[in-house]
């Protein structure tokens, strides 16, 4: 199963214009490993389709999980939380 | 919010089982607290596995008839996978099919963590959802720096009150910048993290008892490691939910940054092996979810309280990371536990680090820590988990599955050929040696 169709099932409250996370893209232009591309759970970290040498942040996917804030041994990226009541509302959990 | 302060007598951060029994607690104590919750409503932001229920059946006697949970757990599974074979042991008791059922329950932890800030409410406290807190509100300087409130995102002034409890889940920014402002001592090796995932998946409730072998109501719990997890330090489980299975695995986030894998492809090979699959067959799924563990024990756990302020639960690391997976049971334990130093701190008027240092004295002598401290090894698993998780399992099915192979020889060369097999290529001295480092690695 895709994880596109995995996160269709996830409900957001949905911010667009206040996204939470941040990368730093000075340092990720010269990251070799690149690890926030296959860790995070939500694929929210895709090399940019136009320069690969620039992270595109799909924050609206972010399941605020806080794995790429351990796992970036860059300290690329900023991550703050969601505004109140935004971001992923589990049902189950 | 004009001239007035608002204020409080405690606030709690994070409306997850740790913050909600401290509250719980304080509010019974008829202490006003508030519990500010960022998420739109308590367990929102929440996840979890089974929720063993000792704290919470002190506190609220008769939760097992109000509270949402899914089943008891009255069988639990410990399987091995190879990619072809598997072996199960299954056990259980009749014991634990009546109450309290070994306090051992599968719940879902957005319906579960509603209900019990319910309970704060009924028991006078109040609840703060959809807030962020920003940062502490600091008084004073130097050694009498203390924690005097928070700052809630939006809003001008403070929020004050003599006393935080911090209880932020294991993504802990404030607790980050608490520890930095008020120089609180650092654990001695950072924290250490397992990555959980999690997929409910929607299924009759017969369809499940049929498939589990269960009495209408009862639940299972099974856990499995083997080769779908490539030799990194983890493993899988399958849980019953009422009319819905919960299905997951728990890795180790360091083995799976080194190993270069994504959680997506590991679970999905995980859901791929026969013997998982036809659990889920004609499920539907109904939600994916992923939460990070804090799993380094108490060599990451540092201080925990200071001037005006106590850290507990996944924020505090106090999560028993053994084969037993308990984070919710000890974040109870631990909300209840810096309530009653709370208590005592209104009592006394001091709310100083001396004061409040009981709360940490408490954790130090009480089942918790005598189980967390039984973890110290934990965290060089990686060094021997990759040969046992790796190889023993599909070893070990192999040899069950070999012993039992049909053919026209005698059963003796069978048997020997089996045994061949299963040890080819295994030193047999450093096989033990594993085994018993991994002994002590559960605690």
């Amino acid at each position: 199963m895709a994880l596109e169709e995995k996160l269709y099932r996830v409900r957001y409250e949905v911010d667009p214009d206040h996204p939470h996370i941040r990368v730093k893209q000075e340092l990720c232009s010269s990251c070799g490993r690149r690890v926030c591309t296959f860790i995070c759970p939500a694929g929210v970290y895709v090399e940019s389709p136009g320069d690969p040498g620039q992270i595109q942040v799909r924050h609206e996917n972010c399941l605020e999980c806080g794995t790429c804030r351990v796992a970036c041994g860059c300290e690329g990226i900023i991550w703050d939380y969601p505004n109140g009541g935004m971001g992923v509302r589990y049902r189950f959990g | 919010m004009g001239e007035e302060h608002l204020e409080a007598q405690a606030i709690v951060v994070g409306a997850g089982p740790a913050g909600l029994m401290a509250a719980h607690r304080l509010a019974l104590e008829g202490l006003e607290v508030i519990v500010v919750e960022r998420g739109q409503y308590a367990g929102a932001k929440n996840l979890s596995g089974l929720l063993y229920s000792t704290v919470l059946a002190q506190a609220i006697p008769d939760f097992s008839s109000k509270a949402p949970l899914e089943r008891p757990v009255c069988k639990r599974g410990l399987g091995l996978l190879g990619p072809k074979d598997f072996s199960v042991l299954s056990f259980g008791s009749e014991k634990w099919t009546c109450p309290p059922h070994n306090h051992t329950w599968v719940v879902y932890r957005a319906q579960f963590d509603r209900w019990l800030a319910s309970q704060v409410e009924e028991a006078g406290g109040t609840l703060l959802e959809g807030a962020v807190v920003e940062d502490l509100f600091y008084e004073q300087e130097g050694s009498f720096k203390k924690v005097a409130g928070v700052r809630i995102r939006g809003e001008e002034e403070a929020f004050r009150a003599p006393v935080v409890i911090l209880a932020e889940g294991a993504v802990g920014l404030v607790s980050e910048r608490a520890r930095d402002s008020l120089g609180m001592r650092p654990g001695e090796k950072p924290q250490s993290y397992g990555l959980g995932i999690k997929e409910v998946w929607a299924l009759a409730a017969s369809t499940i008892e049929e498939r589990f072998g269960l009495e209408p109501g009862c639940g299972a719990a099974m856990e499995w490691i083997g080769s779908p997890f490539k030799g990194l330090v983890g493993g899988g489980f399958l849980y019953t939910g009422k009319e819905s299975l919960a299905l997951g695995m728990i890795v180790k986030l360091e083995s799976l940054v080194r190993a270069g894998l994504s959680p997506q492809d590991l679970m999905e090979g995980f859901k791929a092996n026969p013997e998982v699959r036809r659990y889920l067959k004609g499920g539907e799924l109904l939600e994916y979810g992923a939460h990070l563990i804090p799993e380094g024990g108490p060599q990451a756990m540092g201080q925990l309280c200071h001037n005006g302020l106590l850290i507990v639960g996944d924020a505090a690391g106090l999560v028993n990371a053994s084969m037993y997976h308990e984070g919710s049971n000890l974040a109870m334990l631990s909300g209840r536990l810096a309530a009653e130093a709370v208590i005592q701190a209104h009592l006394l008027g001091d709310f100083s680090r001396k004061s409040l240092s009981l709360y940490e004295r408490m954790l130090h002598e009480s089942f918790l820590m005598e189980d967390l401290s039984r973890l110290k090894n934990i965290e060089r698993a990686h060094l021997v988990f990759p040969r046992l998780m790796a190889e023993l399992p599909s070893r070990f099915t192999g040899l069950l599955v070999d012993l039992f192979e049909q053919a026209q020889v005698p059963k003796k060369d069978i048997r020997k050929e089996a045994f061949r097999r299963a040890m080819d290529g295994m030193p047999k001295l450093r096989t033990l040696l594993d085994l018993w480092k991994m002994r002590r690695m559960m605690g």
